[in-house]
């Protein structure tokens, strides 16, 4: 069962914070590898997992260091917006201990954030996720 | 948030055949290309598999055919929309 145990400064200041790397979908690497084409190097960054986020969003500029283009689009709800009109794209996520996600991602600003990832619902309904506050560590097991 | 309209053509597609989609796939997702649609197929996965497999790294629609489009939502202010 592929999992990884992470411990942060402060888990109640910063919340579930992790290191991940991002990275284009497994189809599109082997169609680009069978082209000759380059395949976009991962690009790092930090993931909060958010079980009040439905899905998983990703900043736009690591998308856009990805050359991903979209294959879908979704509307979003927050607490001060309604119905924004927002890019899918398929991604893949690895978190520590090379856990790797792939799935289909929302592309937001995620502006004034130090943070590049929101892990919403749809990754978690595959997992187990145990917080454990007063040892600031957190466990997501698949 | 969409800054540019990529995949209108194939959103304004989707839309127009909204109807006979549910009459005939709903559940299913829908592939789009332009003003083409390509195919439907059993899961997400599938479609976007064929989209890339067809289309590279060009923009597509995959798209749910369902009744009622439900937003995705986001308890915190943190998506900057």
């Amino acid at each position: 069962m592929p999992s990884f145990t992470h411990q942060v400064a402060n888990l109640l200041q910063d919340g579930p914070l992790v290191e991940v790397r991002f990275g284009i979908g497994a189809v599109l690497a082997d169609i680009l590898r069978k082209q000759g084409s380059a395949i976009p190097e991962f690009v790092a960054g930090h993931a909060l997992i958010d079980t009040g986020a439905t899905r998983t969003v990703v900043r736009q500029d690591i998308l856009q260091q990805l050359h991903l283009n979209p294959v879908g689009v979704t509307h979003i709800t927050t607490a001060s917006s309604q119905g924004v009109r927002c890019y899918e794209y398929l991604a893949r996520i690895v978190f520590p201990s090379n856990v790797v996600i792939e799935t289909v991602v929302i592309g937001a600003p995620l502006r004034g954030q130090p943070i590049n990832c929101l892990v919403g619902r749809d990754i978690l309904s595959q997992s187990v996720l145990v917080y454990v506050g007063y040892t600031n560590t957190f466990t997501l097991s698949f | 948030m969409a800054t540019t309209d990529l995949l209108s053509a194939e959103v304004a597609t989707f839309e127009s055949l909204r109807k006979e989609l549910i009459g005939c796939a709903v559940g299913k997702y829908a592939l789009v290309h332009g003003d083409e649609l390509c195919g439907v197929f059993e899961s997400n996965k599938d479609a976007i598999r064929q989209g890339y497999e067809r289309f590279g790294n060009a923009p597509f629609l995959v798209k749910q055919v369902v009744e009622v489009e439900i937003p995705q939502h986001f308890t915190s202010n943190l998506m900057g929309v």
